[in-house]
């Protein structure tokens, strides 16, 4: 599970470093580097920078189009299609940089998304700005949820179904996971820390 | 009282209402951003009809192939509702889960929905 989620974690940061050489250096080489890491990390789709509801929709799309023509049983398709929007909306709802024109009636939040297969199991990634006065609180939620078994994690949804108005999305995500959901927070300054999840399917 | 319909969207579900055979219709795929905003009408709507329902039975079918947890809260409120008319009102009002054969999740959500519920019956039903 460790070794897994170092995975990801270095994902998201070579996405920093190859975007860095890209701006500096020869683009097509870097570019190309690019894709074949992302092909070599199994990455089905990946996504950075503001989501809106209307885009979530289209990759949602774009991707069940993509198992489909993979032949993925739809079970499993379902699920995976489950997890991204879960985890597209709690970056909608929750990334710290989020803007909203009335006007307009358009929000945007800012986030990265990956939906990827490695070593038999698919896994979706996503990570978005958060303030550190939340760590706290996601890190007690979200620890609570990885120590508990999928019939503890069912009897949880539902109580928490009853009570609550909303926050339910990672308790679904837990439950849908094959493997305890990981989770990190990396500092980016006093305020504000990069929040990201991982799930299995 | 008249037959109605709303369409569906890439994410919202088709909902349709016919007053002769006094079912309401829900399916398709249910993701919106907002539930409370998408499902407001609809609640509205229950109220007022539920409270002059008379001895006919209301059929509620429900087919969704995917929700989300902010809808999945919605149908929880909206079988308390319904549970609440059969129990304390005598109501007569039947909820039938449509679910396919290959859509594992769909089949647990509703087992799940169905274990909760005392007074409102609630089918489960398999399209082969």
């Amino acid at each position: 599970m460790k070794a897994n989620w170092e995975v990801g974690v270095n994902l998201l940061l070579h996405f920093q470093v190859v975007l860095k050489r890209i701006m500096k250096e020869k683009i097509s080489n870097e570019l190309f580097e690019f894709k074949e890491e992302c092909d070599k990390h199994g990455i089905l789709l990946s996504f950075y920078g503001y989501f809106s509801q209307e885009l979530l929709v289209e990759i949602g799309d774009t991707l069940r189009n993509r198992m489909k023509l993979d032949n993925t049983n739809s079970t499993k398709m379902i699920k995976i299609f489950a997890m991204f929007i879960e985890q597209a909306q709690n970056i909608i709802h929750y990334s710290a940089e989020k803007s909203f024109n009335k006007e307009l009636n358009c929000s945007l939040s800012n986030g990265v998304i990956v939906v990827g297969y490695q070593d038999d199991l698919y896994y979706v990634l996503c990570g978005n700005q958060i303030d550190k006065k939340n760590i706290e609180l996601l890190t007690k939620k979200l620890t609570t949820l990885h120590n508990m078994n999928k019939n503890e994690l069912k009897y949880y949804y539902k109580k928490q179904r009853k009570s609550l108005t909303t926050g339910l999305g990672f308790i679904e995500l837990a439950r849908k996971s094959v493997k305890p959901i990981d989770f990190d927070f990396q500092s980016i300054d006093e305020q504000f820390s990069f929040f990201s999840l991982k799930t299995y399917i | 009282m008249d037959n109605w319909k709303t369409e569906a969207t890439k994410y919202t579900p088709e909902i349709y209402f016919d007053a002769s055979n006094s079912v309401l219709g829900i399916n398709g795929e249910s993701y919106p951003e907002n539930i409370a905003e998408f499902a407001g009408p609809l609640f509205s709507w229950l109220e007022n009809y539920l409270k002059n329902l008379g001895e006919q039975t209301f059929i509620v079918n429900i087919e969704l192939i995917y929700f989300n947890s902010s809808s999945s809260k919605m149908l929880l409120d909206l079988f308390d509702l319904l549970e609440e008319e059969v129990s304390d009102n005598s109501k007569k009002i039947v909820v039938n889960w449509i679910y396919d054969k290959e859509n594992d999740a769909a089949q647990e959500y509703g087992e799940e929905f169905q274990e909760d519920l005392e007074s409102l019956p609630f089918n489960l039903v398999k399209k082969e």
